[in-house]
């Protein structure tokens, strides 16, 4: 059996949990159709649990308590380390979060059992299946194969599953509660009510693609032009420096080492030269198309896809292109 | 007879309680860790004579204030001897009075006496009437007090000339002998304890401008976290300030609407002294990150003139937060690509692979070449810096100069050092020392005035002695007999590193001028340029307070009119290309490097 941990706070789901629930749907599939249990763990978390049956899994475990109301390291090992006793899993999928960071190692050496972390595809090595992950600062990437008894405890890169590949069920899955025994007394954090440092309402470092504004645009009426193309990709608008310090775009839409860091999947660079302090933001986009009037501005060193023209020209013709 | 012991109990107490008052300070003094170095003994003395004898720097950066200052310095030196034998003669120890060569040194000092006069109303007008910025709010009652005391001791000199031997005579004697004993009891806690200690200060004052020395991680050092870490040097510093606001008037983040204000530190650094409160957090001794507002671009400690430090103490105090992780988060970003990636944008060095081979560069090999090209964070990775890097092997190619680069370099530890992380920087100083030498490098070359301080400064702390050179330099003395273009007016950015640390404000303009530039200069030039805003890691500054300093510089510069603005530093032509982009100005912004070559290929 997979079992799915999948990650909340305060009742609302992590949507990276789905990614988590199709990566391991996949991996159940390469497995030889092992069945696939979802389990989600904390206060008050009933809804959350029927909202996950709706995946085509063997079942729901929900595990509630007054103590895995806020999350504290020592509370969800124990509650998960019970849960994978009595559940038996050959593997345990979870996404590679902040939280599961904070417990997944405490959890999987409580039980002496491998960790393969930050996993971003599934391979197989003689017929058994293997993680891939990355090395080196991704430079290289690795086939893993767990070489232990099961459980394996395998964590999932943001991003490196599509929520909407999730296979949904004809009819909800069934829902139990497991009960879990927790002693206040052997949680040794106490945590505090959770808050956000005042960040930007946007945050582009989720998004997976995204249009960024440059100086080429002009002028502030022009800016609908990329709007539209940022619509007709389904992408975020971003922006150098002089366009937020313009007061053109508010500045949360700064990309750059002053602004924020991207990484989406797409990144066009519209009228944009290219300014070390911008491309330091966004080099590590995985696929960047630059457009750009001067044939040597810096964009087109980083850029895998480069259009030497006019933006105005461009830009249109984009837009109706992706509208047909 | 009466009269004499009374005088001398007045004497007495007026000593005990200055004793008093001084025993305080010279137990913080040597409470405080030493941090004190006599290195170059002959300049350090030339400096006590110019500065404090000759009152240079007094009136080199403020002609006119300076003057009535030095009026007034020279006439209390003049008036030492006089005031010593009215002493002699009050305490009933000696009556030299009546002595020949005393009336003529009496009559000698009469003009010194008029030149206080004059001098000090000058300086109490612009005190009490003008108000100066510089000077703060409200109007300092002591200096107006201490001010009027002065004049008062000139005029009871001088009506002494007049009553001849009367009663009056008596009361005005006085009158002159009271007025130095509160003086006296005045200069501790006051500003006028520079009477004392500034010639002092000067001659400890380090040699070059901005010493931070190296940090002995053997002895556990981890910076200036608390009061208590305050070192020698600055607990003299704090007793020194003049309180004058030079370094205020010319911080570029006071001057657009920051928090900083370097006078305040050195204020603040004395009022936690003397309080006592030595566990205070400098960090909170201090406004709320003012710490991280400071560009070392050292015009504050360059331009005090009773020999302040302001650079140790805020490089020392960034490093007690950054040893305790309490360093802004954009640098956190910065060290992780230092230490990851070794240069400061944590970009992957095939870039510079691919930059080192399209400029067709080749391996230093010192049988072969004569320098070593040092290509710096921006060299390996900045477009443009790139451009001007080009335009300097072109020029090399051209005088018939050989040269090389090294296979692999890594940042010099510029931001690292000024920033507060020594320990990253010592090792990246180490790494690349170990890479130079190997490579058996003797001269090097750099377009980076950042890389000219780290590796011709910051290393010979660690034995590095090899000669390095700025590119306007070199390229200077290569083209010296080449002249031509007609490039017409231009302005020159003199980058604090090269015009201010390193004092390179001569090439840069001999270049432009053979070149057919017309040097426009700004307001702030040559030795004290107005920063860019991008010094001490402010270059990452996620978010700035008040107005950009490179916006305020760019306005200066366009201020002269020229439509070109030549610079000679990377991280300047970063951040005044960004202020451009911003104000969606039109100045051509262009390397000097570029300059040159551009107006040599048209000669």
């Amino acid at each position: 059996m997979v079992l799915v941990i999948a990650e909340q706070r305060a009742g609302a789901l992590n949507r990276v949990s789905w990614e988590t629930v199709a990566a391991a749907q996949q991996l159940a599939g390469a497995a030889g159709g092992m069945p696939v249990t979802i389990a989600v763990a904390g206060g008050s978390i009933r809804d959350l649990a029927a909202e996950l049956a709706s995946a085509s899994v063997a079942s729901v475990v929900a595990i509630e308590h007054p103590l895995l109301a806020s999350y504290t390291p020592d509370g969800f090992v124990q509650a998960l380390q019970e849960l994978v006793s009595r559940t038996t899993p050959s593997y345990v999928a979870i996404p590679h979060t902040y939280q599961t960071r904070d417990f997944a190692p405490a959890l999987a050496s409580r039980l002496a059992r491998p960790l393969i972390t930050d996993v971003i595809g599934l391979a197989s090595f003689e017929g058994r299946p293997a993680f891939v992950r990355p090395l080196f600062q991704g430079r290289l990437v690795a086939d893993v194969v767990p070489d232990a008894a099961p459980p394996c405890f395998v964590t999932f890169q943001v991003g490196a599953f599509r929520a909407d590949d999730v296979v949904r069920g004809a009819a909800p899955a069934p829902v139990s509660t497991m009960e879990v025994a927790l002693d206040a007394s052997t949680i040794r954090q106490k945590p505090e009510p959770p808050f956000r440092e005042a960040k930007q309402a946007v945050d582009l470092s989720q998004a997976e693609r995204i249009v960024a504004v440059g100086r080429g645009i002009k002028a502030p009426e022009h800016l609908p032009l990329v709007r539209a193309l940022a619509d007709a990709l389904g992408a975020e608008l971003g922006a150098s420096r002089p366009i937020c310090d313009s007061g053109w775009l508010p500045m949360e839409r700064q990309i750059g080492s002053s602004g924020q860091t991207v990484a989406p999947k797409l990144y066009v660079a519209v009228g944009l030269s290219g300014a070390i302090q911008h491309l330091v933001g966004m080099k590590a986009s995985r696929a960047i198309v630059a457009i750009n009037k001067d044939p040597d501005a810096p964009i087109f060193e980083v850029a895998d896809y480069g259009i030497v023209g006019d933006l105005f020209e461009v830009v249109p013709a984009l837009i109706a292109e992706l509208g047909r | 007879m009466i009269e004499t012991w009374v005088f001398r109990l007045l004497v007495l107490a007026s000593l005990a309680l200055f004793t008093a008052q001084m025993a305080t300070r010279v137990r913080l003094f040597a409470r405080a860790k030493s941090n004190i170095r006599l290195t170059g003994p002959a300049l350090r003395l030339q400096r006590v004579l110019l500065e404090v004898v000759c009152q240079s720097k007094v009136i080199a950066e403020k002609p006119l204030v300076g003057v009535g200052h030095a009026l007034v310095f020279w006439g209390f030196v003049a008036f030492a001897g006089f005031t010593l034998v009215q002493f002699l003669k009050g305490l009933g120890i000696a009556d030299l009075t009546g002595q020949r060569w005393f009336h003529l040194y009496r009559l000698a000092v009469l003009p010194f006496a008029l030149a206080v006069l004059v001098g000090m109303s000058g300086l109490l007008v612009r005190r009490a009437l003008v108000r100066p910025e510089a000077l703060g709010r409200p109007v300092s009652r002591e200096s107006l007090l201490i001010g009027a005391f002065i004049i008062t001791l000139m005029v009871t000199f001088l009506l002494d000339f007049r009553l001849g031997d009367s009663t009056w005579s008596r009361v005005n004697w006085w009158v002159h002998a009271l007025v130095i004993l509160v003086f006296l009891d005045l200069i501790p806690d006051s500003k006028h304890l520079h009477l004392l200690l500034s010639p002092l200060t000067i001659l400890l004052e380090s040699p070059g401008l901005g010493t931070v020395r190296n940090l002995d991680f053997e002895k556990e050092e981890v910076g200036l976290e608390a009061v208590k870490d305050i070192e020698r040097k600055q607990v003299l510093d704090a007793f020194t300030c003049v309180e004058c606001g030079r370094c205020q008037m010319n911080c570029p983040a006071y001057a657009t609407g920051k928090l900083l204000n370097p006078k305040k530190l050195i204020l603040q650094n004395e009022a936690g002294l003397l309080a006592g409160r030595l566990d205070v957090k400098l960090s909170d001794l201090y406004d709320a990150g003012v710490l991280w507002q400071c560009t070392t671009c050292g015009a504050c400690e360059s331009q005090c003139p009773v020999g302040i430090e302001h650079l140790p103490l805020i490089i020392g105090a960034r490093r007690g937060l950054v040893s305790n992780g309490e360093a802004p988060a954009y640098l956190a970003t910065v060290y992780n690509n230092l230490e990851r990636r070794g240069n400061i944008w944590g970009l992957t060095y095939d870039q510079r692979e691919k930059f080192v081979a399209s400029a067709g560069l080749e391996e230093f090999d010192s049988s072969r070449h004569e320098y070593l090209v040092w290509l710096g964070c921006a060299g390996a990775f900045e477009a443009d810096y790139q451009k001007a890097l080009r335009a300097l092997f072109e020029i090399l190619r051209r005088v018939k100069v050989t040269f090389g680069v090294l296979a692999r370099e890594r940042c010099t530890g510029d931001i690292a050092k000024r920033s507060g992380n020594e320990y990253l920087f010592q090792e990246l100083a180490r790494e690349n020392i170990e890479g130079l030498t190997k490579a058996g490098a003797r001269k090097i070359v750099t377009s980076c005035p950042h890389c000219l301080r780290t590796l011709g400064v910051d290393y010979r702390e660690f034995g590095f002695d090899r000669e390095v050179l700025h590119s306007s330099v070199l390229v200077d003395q290569l083209t010296s007999s080449i002249r031509g273009g007609r490039a017409g007016d231009v302005t020159f950015h003199d980058p604090c590193y090269l015009g201010r640390y390193a004092g390179f404000t001569g090439p840069p303009r001999e270049l432009l001028g053979r070149f057919g530039g017309n040097v426009r200069e700004p307001v702030r030039t040559r030795s004290n340029p107005f920063c860019c805003g991008a010094g001490g890691g402010l270059l990452f500054e996620e978010h700035e307070e008040g107005k950009r300093i490179s916006q305020e510089r760019l306005e200066q510069l366009q201020a002269t009119g020229a439509l070109c603005v030549v610079t000679a530093c990377p991280f300047c032509s970063i951040m005044l290309k960004g202020a451009q982009a911003s104000a969606n100005a039109s100045t051509e912004i262009v390397d000097l490097m570029t300059f040159v070559h551009d107006q040599l290929k048209t000669a």
